[in-house]
């Protein structure tokens, strides 16, 4: 409501249509049902319909659910946040949740949510902004490697296991290379923001201090960026003109494009690259910077349920998320399509009823073992801004070999300090 | 509005009805055909622009109050900010080389089409196909598979024995896919010419060649005089729009402008200050800034337009 | 360029010359030559979505840039009750929206055109330019104001701020388009019409609109193909799923996050062209047929 109060300032007469209009008409959403937004395919707004469903079967209030995609989705969110109108149930991103929790445009859950039941403890850490509760995790997911085990093993090799290093993946760009049927090992990480974050938490550093920070120095950054050149150079990876024709969608991933065998992703996306490709893929962890180095990798909430600040009902808004990650007939809908259920009840219920790529992507979740390191700190503010603009961008000055790594190392550390500062200052 | 002010005029009978109603006789007609306008103006457009102005001098993050901070934005712009300098590169770019090339091309069939050729509806149906597709995601997946490095527009190249580059995924050539792409959908100039062709009286054609005028001659001295309005229109309105072009890369670069920066448009990095990392305070300064620049570019083309723009009053 | 000059002067005059007749035909094999080549660059990438739409989803991405044949037309199923509402009703929400907003475009574009264009009043300049600016200032950082004011009116959810505006001329662009197609028309027909005693109204009923079908028909198009393609108004004013339209509808196939359905969506695409392109063929017939009866005379 304290939005209310400074639009009002701005466009206060300068609209004399508005202002008469304002006084006679009710608001928009004078409805009782409650609103819930996501964004997702078709897969998973099927399977979340049929939740509401369920939901309003069991005698709860309705629900009115709209899903849009990934880009239309926040532009859409941020205008009805300015509009006060914002939807009662929304699905939030980690990258999202710090800017959307401290400016209340999302309300604290810690009172309303209820008994989660056996919830992973790590899973209800990640939802918490300043130690307060803003978004209830709706699945645990890891970053992964994928692979295409069809291709790999036409060359003779096999799909490394989760014990595998970068010096494996040398070996592996070598035997690639030798095979020479156009497809090299592995796309260009070196812009892979997860991927840089898992090597440093290898070497003992973390991407971002609790305190908003680089949790590195430049030397890290400049180390990083010649070991993917050196692949570079030897043929173990995508080039850069290649690389960049993907534009983060999975239909344009080096996998899907068969250009490379195995590339940076997440456990939750074997699904999704499965069913647009004709080969067989599966999933393994990120390498390892030597043999026996773990505590890259950490089972991140894939996204979250969060209650609108505005919301008339955030108590009923907090009951239906508790019904879709509690209730047991409702984990079965959902499956694994957000991620592994977080309450060990719904996980231990859905278990035998998953498909193939499913058991792979939970079983992968569950028995990371060594490689699971602390949970880190919620992402700074402007997290967001540094990835997009700055990693994007100067991993490609480097590899389109316009910038050096040790150039590229030190513009980033530089730039990414001054932006932290003027974001969180 | 105005309007009203000149209702009440003609009770006003000292003075002479004459002058008053003589007054009201001139004006309001124009502004009652204008009232329409005049209310959706007042009602609906000027709110929202006054608004994005005042944010200029804001910091606003969408989810809060906006906060004044003067200048600040305005000063960020010119000092401190490398991808608003590569914006504008881009965006320059594009407007110098995209804008000429689509006018060309659509003058050029326009007048090829208006020859009353066999088959002429079929091919204007043909031509205006590519804009008919918008920009949408089978447009940029399409664009991937033409230029990108083993993509047709190679295949073709290989022919001659010329390996070319990545085109769409090369820092030096990405940007020129989208200049193709842009052209490649001439259709709505296009048609605007031969609607303006089809304007023409076709009993000057009569009289000229009675004259013995070429057909050449009746070309310079008939058509092209008497499209010059639209000509005129065209040129401006593809500039206003080169200016503010906004989907076609957002939606072949995922919305990065990638690779690198050489697609980031001056209104995608705009965008993305406003909705990705939540500065809509600099994002209004941004555009308010580019609405000065197209602003200055279309007057300056209103003050040449009467020295070459052939008006019939 | 001089060269081809005194080649068109021989068309004009001697009909019988054989060789002149000749020469014709080859301009004419010339000229169709190079627009087939033309049309065909225009009508690959087409051809490809239409060839995209019939195949299995893990073959659209691999099977390289010549459309393969294989007749799956199961997508065009899936695709058209692929959501909770079906393409049926998107159709009929784009055709509703599109139909309101070429009327309202071309009532009040043309309104505001006439006054610009033909009649004296004080301040015409000034707000010839004001309507200019609106055309020059990005709608991204409006975004948030405009809604706001719709929101305020109450229009939220419906589809009036879609349609509204379009009554009020607030598309400059064709209040633009139409005012530099009325300078066009001879002056003499109005004043011929003024000494006969008719009124500002009567002129823009009785000539203006009668001699400017092609530029009104240049508009209805524009009107309809734009407001059927435009995603961004629906996206941002439309909530309920049954108010969805077309594109909107089109847009929600593809996340790029998740799992896509993408025969689905080549599918939807390829019938989403099909009203516009009817559109614009039944159209473009008057653009022709409107000169060929109205003919003007001087």
């Amino acid at each position: 409501m304290t939005i209310r109060l400074g639009r009002r300032q701005f466009l206060m007469g300068s609209s004399a249509l508005a202002a008469a209009a304002a006084a006679g008409i009710s608001p928009a959403f004078a409805q009782s049902a409650l609103r819930l937004i996501f964004w997702g395919g078709q897969a998973r707004a099927d399977r979340t319909y049929a939740v509401t469903d369920l939901y309003e079967a069991a005698g709860n209030p309705g629900l009115e659910a709209e899903f849009l995609s990934w880009n239309d989705y926040w532009p859409k969110l941020a205008t009805q946040t300015a509009g006060g109108t914002a939807p009662d149930i929304i699905q939030m991103d980690y990258r999202y949740i710090v800017e959307y929790a401290t400016r209340n445009a999302i309300a604290p859950l810690d009172d309303v949510i209820g008994d989660l039941g056996e919830f992973d403890a790590d899973q209800l850490e990640g939802g918490k902004v300043n130690g307060q509760l803003y978004g209830i995790s709706l699945g645990a997911n890891s970053v992964a490697t994928l692979a295409n085990k069809k291709a790999i093993e036409e060359i003779g090799e096999t799909v490394p296991d989760n014990s595998w290093t970068y010096a494996d993946l040398e070996r592996l760009g070598e035997a690639f290379k030798s095979a020479g049927n156009g497809m090299v090992a592995f796309s260009d990480g070196s812009g892979t923001e997860p991927m840089l974050d898992n090597w440093l938490r290898q070497r003992g550093l973390a991407l971002y201090t609790a305190d908003n920070k680089l949790g590195f120095t430049a030397d890290d950054a400049v180390e990083w960026f010649q070991m993917w050149n050196g692949f570079r150079e030897k043929g173990y990876i995508v080039d850069a003109e290649t690389q960049a024709l993907d534009t983060g969608t999975p239909e344009s991933s080096m996998v899907a494009t068969k250009k490379a065998a195995m590339m940076p992703s997440n456990s939750n996306q074997l699904v999704i690259h499965q069913s647009i490709n004709d080969d067989e893929l599966t999933i393994t962890s990120y390498p390892r910077i030597a043999p026996g180095v773990g505590g890259g990798h950490y089972r991140k909430p894939s996204m979250f349920f969060s209650v609108g600040g505005s919301s008339a009902d955030p108590a009923a808004a907090a009951a239906f998320i508790n019904f879709f990650v509690t209730n047991p007939e409702a984990g079965a809908i959902l499956g694994v399509e957000r991620g592994i259920p977080c309450n060990s009840a719904v996980r231990e219920a859905i278990t035998p009823t998953l498909d193939e790529q499913s058991q792979i992507a939970l079983n992968f979740v569950a028995n990371l073992g060594d490689l699971v390191g602390a949970l880190p700190p919620s992402p700074p503010a402007a997290a967001g801004e540094i990835d997009l603009n700055l990693l994007r961008v100067i991993s490609q000055e480097v590899a389109f070999g316009a910038r050096s790594a040790e150039d590229g190392g030190k513009a980033f550390v530089e730039e990414a300090t001054a932006i932290l500062a003027r974001a969180n200052a | 509005m105005t309007v009203h002010a000149a209702d009440a005029a003609p009770q006003d009978a000292a003075s002479g009805t004459s002058k008053w109603s003589r007054a009201w006789q001139n004006h309001a007609p124009g502004y009652l055909f204008l009232l329409p306008w005049f209310i959706g103006f007042f009602g609906l457009t000027i709110g929202p622009i006054i608004s994005s102005f005042y944010l200029s001098f804001t910091d606003f993050d969408l989810l809060t109050s906006p906060e004044w901070i003067g200048l600040a934005n305005y000063e960020r712009m010119f000092t401190n900010d490398r991808a608003f300098a590569t914006s504008m590169r881009v965006t320059f770019t594009f407007v110098l080389f995209s804008v000429p090339l689509k006018l060309a091309f659509a003058l050029a069939i326009a007048i090829l089409l208006n020859r009353g050729m066999k088959g002429l509806p079929l091919y204007r149906a043909v031509f205006y196909l590519p804009s008919l597709l918008g920009a949408s995601v089978a447009i940029a997946i399409l664009w991937r598979q033409l230029f990108a490095g083993d993509g047709l527009v190679n295949q073709f190249l290989s022919i001659f024995g010329i390996v070319g580059p990545s085109w769409i995924s090369n820092p030096n050539y990405s940007l020129w896919t989208l200049i193709v792409l842009s052209v490649w959908q001439f259709g709505s100039p296009m048609i605007i010419f031969l609607a303006g062709l089809r304007q023409i009286p076709q009993d000057m054609y009569e009289a000229a060649s009675l004259d013995g005028a070429s057909k050449w001659r009746q070309f310079w001295k008939i058509t092209l005089p008497l499209l010059t309005p639209v000509v005129f229109f065209n040129a401006i309105i593809q500039t206003i729009e080169a200016f503010k072009s906004f989907t076609p890369a957002f939606i072949i670069s995922n919305g990065t402008g990638s690779p690198i920066n050489s697609t980031l448009f001056y209104t995608l990095y705009l965008y993305n200050e406003a909705f990705s990392y939540f500065r809509m305070g600099y994002a209004s300064a941004l555009a308010w800034f580019l609405l000065l620049l197209i602003a200055c570019f279309t007057a300056f083309s209103f003050l040449t337009s009467k020295y070459w723009v052939h008006y019939d009053d | 360029m001089t060269i081809d000059a005194p080649k068109l002067t021989v068309v004009t005059g001697a009909e019988n010359d054989p060789r002149a007749r000749l020469r014709k035909r080859i301009f004419s094999v010339l000229a169709h030559a190079l627009l087939i080549g033309a049309s065909i660059l225009m009508l690959y990438p087409l051809l490809w979505l239409l060839a995209a739409s019939f195949k299995p989803e893990n073959e659209i991405f691999t099977s390289g840039i010549w459309p393969s044949l294989s007749w799956d037309i199961d997508s065009y199923f899936r695709g058209w009750n692929a959501m909770r509402v079906s393409f049926t009703v998107f159709f009929m929400n784009s055709f509703v929206i599109a139909f309101l907003c070429v009327v309202g475009n071309l009532i009040a574009c043309s309104m505001a055109a006439y006054a610009f264009a033909r009649l004296q009043f004080k301040g015409r300049n000034f707000w010839f330019a004001m309507m200019l600016m609106t055309l020059m200032l990005p709608y991204q950082v409006t975004l948030i104001p405009q809604y706001v004011l719709f929101r305020d009116l109450g229009w939220v959810n419906t589809i009036l701020p879609l349609v509204v505006p379009k009554f009020m001329a607030v598309d400059a662009f064709f209040v633009f388009l139409m005012v530099q197609f009325f300078r066009g028309i001879p002056r003499e027909l109005d004043e011929a019409a003024m000494m006969d005693g008719a009124g500002p109204w009567r002129i823009y009923w009785k000539i203006m609109l009668p001699l400017s079908i092609p530029v009104l028909v240049t508009a209805a198009i524009f009107t309809f193909i734009w407001t059927w393609d435009d995603f961004f108004g629906p996206l941002i004013y439309l909530n309920r799923m049954q108010d969805y339209t077309v594109m909107l509808g089109l847009r929600t196939f593809v996340d790029s996050t998740g799992e896509s359905d993408f025969g689905g969506l080549f599918a939807m695409s390829v019938l989403s062209i099909v009203p516009i392109f009817v559109f614009f063929l039944l159209f473009q017939r008057l653009l022709i047929e409107g000169i060929a009866t109205t003919g003007m005379k001087r």
